[in-house]
C-alpha cells in the first residue's frame, strides 16, 4: 500500500490479505494508519528493510510469522542481529499459540509477541492499543530521527 | 504265895525251854536252809565250773548220762545248790547233786567238793578207782598241796580260786583257758 | 546358640548325667554294703568279746571283764561298751571319750543304728547257760571317712571323664556340623550376594546330605527361573519401548496437527467474523432490520467456532502435556480462581463459601483448569436463580482427599449423568446455557491424568454437586 510523505511509520508484514485489511482499518481508526506499509511476505520484508536507499525505518514492524517464501522467525532473526535495525520494536502478531514459537521469537528478541483474536472486536482493540503503545508511548532511538 | 511261885516257876522254864527250843531249831534250819553268802557263791562257781571243763569220753556213760556234784562231808550248801541245779543242764547232761559222808561212798561224780581236809591217802583213794575223772574242790588250806585240783581263796572280799593244772591233767580233765585266766595256777 | 556347641552340650550333659547317675548309685550301694559290713563286724566282735568273757561274768571276775572290754581299743570306732550280769545290772564298763556316757538298760539282742551310731546287744552264753549282756555302741566315722574319700575320687573321675568327654566330642561333633555350617555358608552367600549360581558340597548320605541336594536343585530352579523372568523383562522392556516410540510418534503428529489447526482453522474464522462486523459497521445505513439480523448471525457464528476450536486444542494440548506436580495450598488456589471468575459476576447476589481445602500434590496449571471449568459452570447454571448459594470444601478420606462444588442452580435429571463428561456432550440447549461441551471432558481428563476419579450428584432445579478426588499418599 501506499504511505503519505513516503514516511514508513508502521511496517506491517502479514500474508493473509484479509487480516491485513481488518489490521489496517484498525490502524487508520486510531489515527495510525497514514504511514503504513504493507508488504505479503518475508522476503519482501527484508528486501525493503534492508534496501540500500531507505531513507528511515519503521518505528514498528508487526510481523506474522507464517508466511511462504521467508517466514517471520527469520525475518527476525536478521532484523534483530543487524546493529542499526535491531532496536526497531518488532511485535509479532501470529494466530500460532504454540509454545516453541513464543520460545523462538523470544529468544531472538522480540519485543511482543501478540495472538490474533478470532474476535473482531478484540482484534481491532489490540492492533489500536499495540500500535498506540509501540508508536506514542514508546520511546526509541528511532523517533529522535524523524520529525 | 508259894503255889504263885511255883507256878510262875514252871511258866519261866517252859518259856525258857520254848524260847531254847526256837534257837536250836532255827539254828538247825538255817544251818541246812541258807547257806550264808559265801556258800552261795561257791555254790554258783561251782555249778558254773562245769561250763569251763571237759570231761573225757568215758566219764560219761551215755550222752544224757548226769552230771554228778558230789559234796563229801558237811553239806555247807543246804538246799541252795539243790535248787540251783533244777532243770539246769550242763551240755546236755543234767545236773545231779549227791552228798557222801565216807571217802569210801564216793563213786561215780564229776565234781566233788570236799568239805573237811583228808589226808593225801584218803584222796588218792578216791581218784585211784572209779572216781579218776573228778574235779575236786574245797576250801582247805593246804588243798592244793594234797593234790587237789580247785581250791577257793577268799581275799579282799572276793572268791578266788587256785587251780592245779598238774592235778587236773593227771585226772584228764582239760579247763577252758577262759577258767584258768581267773585262776591263780598253783602246781604242787 | 550355635549347632557346634549345641552338640557339645548335649554330649557333655548327658556325659555328666550318666556319670553322676553312676557314682550316685555306687555311693548308695556302697553306703548299704558298708552298714551291712559294720553290722556284722560288730555283731562279730560282739560274739567274741561275749564267748571270752563268760568265765568273767560266771566268776564275778570284774578286772577280768574290764581287762576283756579293754581289748576294744583296738577296734577305735567302739565308743562304749558294757557287760551286764544276768539280772540286767551293769558289770563292768568300756569308754572313750570324757563324757559320761548313759548306758542304756537292756534291750533285745540285735544291731541297729541310731543317731550316727551303731549300736546292740549280745547275750553272753556259755554253752546253754545264760550269763549276762554285751552292749556295744560304735561311731559310723569309718564309714564316712571311706564315703568322703570315695566321693573325692568320684569327682575327680568325673572331671576327668568330662574333659576327656569334652576333647573327643570336640572332635567327632565335627561330623555332623561341619556339613551343616558349609551348608548354612552357602545358604548365607546366596542370600547377601544373590549369586544363584553358587553350589553346597554334598558330604555324606545322611539326611544332611539329602537337604544339601536339595538346596541344591532349589537354586538350580531360582536360577533358571531368573533367566526367564530376565529375558521375559527384556521382551517386555522391549515391548514397552516400542510402544512409547509408537506414542511419542503419534503424540507428534498430534502436535503437528493442533499447531495446523491452531493457525490455519482460526485465520479464515477471524476474516468472517471480522469482515460481518466491517460490514456491520461501516455499511449499516445499507443493511435493513433483517439485514443486521443476519449479519450479527455469522459474527456469533464464528465467535462460536473460535471458542470451540480454543477448547479442542486446550483438550488436545492436556493429553500430550507432561503432568508436573508440585505441592501447592489449595485454599489460596481456589480463593484466587474464584476471585478472577467473580470479577465478571458484580452484579447478582452470589454467595461463594470456601471452606478448608488443605495442602496437595497437583499440576497447578490442570488443576486450575478444573477449578476454572467447575466454578465457572456452578456460576453459569446459577444465572436464572435470584439468590446464588456455591459451596466449596473438601473431605478426607483415606489414601485421598475429595473436592466438591456446590450449587444450588439449574440442575439436571441424573438419568444423563453418564453423557456429562463426553466432548461435545450438553444437557441443556444453546438457548438456555452457552457452552461448547468441552470443558467437562477437558476436566475429566486432567483428573484422570491424576489418577483420580471425578461424578457429579444433580437434581432437578434444585442444584448440582460435582466430586473430585486427588490421591494423596
Amino acid at each position: 500500500m501506499e504511505t503519505d510523505d513516503n514516511i514508513v511509520e508502521i511496517l506491517f508484514v502479514e500474508d493473509n490479505m484479509n487480516d491485513a485489511e481488518m489490521g489496517i482499518r484498525a490502524l487508520k481508526k486510531s489515527a495510525l494508519g497514514a504511514h503504513v506499509l504493507h508488504l505479503q511476505d518475508g522476503e519482501e520484508a527484508i528486501q525493503f528493510l534492508f534496501s540500500a536507499d531507505i531513507k528511515n525505518l519503521p518505528k514498528l514492524i508487526l510481523l506474522d510469522l507464517k508466511m511462504p517464501k521467508i517466514d517471520g522467525i527469520e525475518v527476525l532473526r536478521r532484523i534483530k542481529s543487524d546493529p542499526a535495525r535491531k532496536v526497531i520494536p518488532v511485535v509479532v502478531m501470529t494466530s500460532s499459540r504454540e509454545e516453541c514459537d513464543i520460545v523462538d521469537s523470544y529468544k531472538l528478541g522480540v519485543n511482543a509477541y501478540i495472538v490474533k483474536p478470532v474476535d473482531f472486536d478484540k482484534f481491532t482493540k489490540v492492533i489500536s492499543e499495540i500500535g498506540s503503545f509501540w508508536i506514542s508511548v514508546n520511546q526509541t532511538p528511532l523517533h529522535n530521527k524523524i520529525k | 504265895m508259894p503255889v504263885l511261885k511255883h507256878i510262875a516257876y514252871i511258866q519261866l522254864k517252859s518259856k525258857v525251854k520254848f524260847i531254847v527250843f526256837v534257837f536250836v531249831c532255827s539254828v538247825l534250819l538255817s544251818a541246812q536252809i541258807q547257806p550264808s553268802r559265801e556258800y552261795q557263791i561257791k555254790a554258783v562257781f561251782i555249778l558254773n565250773f562245769a561250763q569251763f571243763i571237759e570231761w573225757p569220753a568215758d566219764a560219761f556213760s551215755s550222752a544224757k548220762a548226769p552230771l554228778v556234784i558230789g559234796i563229801l562231808g558237811k553239806d555247807p550248801f543246804g538246799q541252795f545248790l539243790q535248787d540251783a541245779i533244777q532243770g539246769e543242764k550242763s551240755k546236755g547232761h543234767p545236773l545231779q547233786v549227791k552228798r557222801f559222808s565216807q571217802v569210801s561212798e564216793v563213786k561215780q561224780c564229776h565234781i566233788l567238793f570236799i568239805n573237811q581236809t583228808k589226808s593225801d591217802q584218803e584222796l588218792d583213794v578216791i581218784t585211784s578207782s572209779d572216781n579218776q575223772h573228778v574235779l575236786t574242790i574245797s576250801d582247805a588250806t593246804d588243798f592244793i598241796q594234797q593234790g587237789g585240783i580247785v581250791r577257793f581263796v577268799t581275799e579282799n572280799n572276793k572268791i578266788r580260786f587256785q587251780i592245779n593244772l598238774n592235778a587236773a591233767r593227771q585226772n584228764e580233765i582239760t579247763i577252758s583257758s577262759k577258767l584258768l585266766r581267773l585262776a591263780e595256777i598253783v602246781n604242787n | 546358640m550355635e549347632i557346634r556347641k549345641k552338640l557339645m552340650m548335649v554330649i557333655l550333659l548327658t556325659c555328666g548325667a550318666v556319670l553322676l547317675l553312676t557314682s550316685l548309685t555306687f555311693a548308695i550301694s556302697e553306703f548299704i554294703t558298708f552298714r551291712q559290713t559294720a553290722k556284722r563286724q560288730l555283731a562279730t566282735l560282739g560274739e567274741v568279746i561275749a564267748a571270752n568273757s563268760t568265765a568273767a561274768l560266771a566268776f564275778d571276775s570284774k578286772e577280768d571283764a574290764a581287762e576283756i572290754l579293754s581289748a576294744l581299743k583296738a577296734e577305735k570306732h567302739i565308743v562304749e561298751a558294757c557287760l551286764y550280769d544276768e539280772n540286767g545290772n551293769v558289770f563292768s564298763l568300756y569308754q572313750t571319750g570324757s563324757a559320761s556316757p548313759v548306758f542304756p538298760a537292756i534291750g533285745a539282742e540285735g544291731y541297729l543304728f541310731e543317731d550316727a551310731h551303731l549300736v546292740g546287744f549280745q547275750k553272753v552264753f556259755q554253752d546253754e547257760k545264760y550269763l549276762g549282756m554285751l552292749y556295744l555302741k560304735s561311731d559310723m566315722n569309718a564309714m564316712y571317712d571311706q564315703l568322703v574319700v570315695h566321693g573325692v575320687i568320684a569327682s575327680l573321675a568325673i572331671i576327668v571323664s568330662l574333659l576327656m568327654a569334652y576333647l573327643l566330642s570336640k572332635k567327632m561333633q565335627q561330623s555332623i556340623s561341619k556339613p551343616i555350617l558349609a551348608l548354612a555358608e552357602v545358604a548365607k552367600i546366596v542370600s547377601q550376594q544373590k549369586d544363584y549360581s553358587v553350589r553346597a558340597t554334598k558330604v555324606g548320605q545322611d539326611e544332611i546330605g539329602l537337604l544339601t541336594d536339595a538346596f541344591n536343585q532349589m537354586l538350580t530352579q531360582i536360577q533358571e527361573q531368573n533367566i526367564e523372568i530376565t529375558s521375559f523383562n527384556q521382551k517386555l522392556e522391549q515391548s514397552v519401548q516400542e510402544r512409547t516410540n509408537d506414542l511419542n510418534r503419534v503424540n507428534k503428529e498430534l502436535e503437528a496437527f493442533s499447531y495446523s489447526v491452531s493457525h490455519d482453522l482460526r485465520a479464515p474464522l477471524r476474516s468472517v467474523n471480522g469482515y460481518a462486523q466491517m460490514l456491520q459497521e461501516d455499511h449499516a445505513d445499507k443493511l435493513d432490520k433483517d439485514g443486521l439480523r443476519i449479519t450479527n448471525v455469522i459474527i456469533e457464528s464464528a465467535k462460536r467456532m473460535g471458542k470451540l476450536i480454543d477448547d479442542l486444542l486446550d483438550f488436545s494440548r492436556m493429553g500430550r502435556q507432561e503432568i508436573v506436580k508440585s505441592t501447592i495450598n489449595m485454599d489460596t488456589f481456589v480463593k484466587g480462581v474464584v476471585d478472577e471468575l467473580m470479577e465478571g459476576e458484580q452484579e447478582r447476589h452470589i454467595n461463594i463459601v470456601v471452606h478448608r481445602l488443605g495442602v496437595v500434590s497437583v499440576d497447578p496449571n490442570m488443576i486450575r483448569q478444573v477449578w476454572v471449568n467447575l466454578i465457572s459452570n456452578a456460576l453459569k447454571y446459577s444465572r436464572k436463580k435470584e439468590n446464588v448459594y456455591i459451596e466449596i470444601g473438601s473431605t478426607v478420606q483415606p489414601g485421598e482427599i475429595i473436592y466438591f462444588v456446590k450449587d444450588n442452580g439449574a440442575g439436571f435429571n441424573m438419568d444423563y449423568a453418564h453423557k456429562l463428561f463426553g466432548v461435545f456432550q450438553r444437557l441443556h440447549k444453546e438457548s438456555e446455557f452457552e457452552g461448547t461441551g468441552v470443558g467437562l471432558a477437558l476436566s475429566k481428563r486432567i483428573i484422570d491424568r491424576h489418577r483420580g476419579r471425578i461424578w457429579v450428584d444433580s437434581k432437578l432445579n434444585e442444584g448440582t454437586t460435582f466430586f473430585f478426588s486427588i490421591p494423596n499418599q
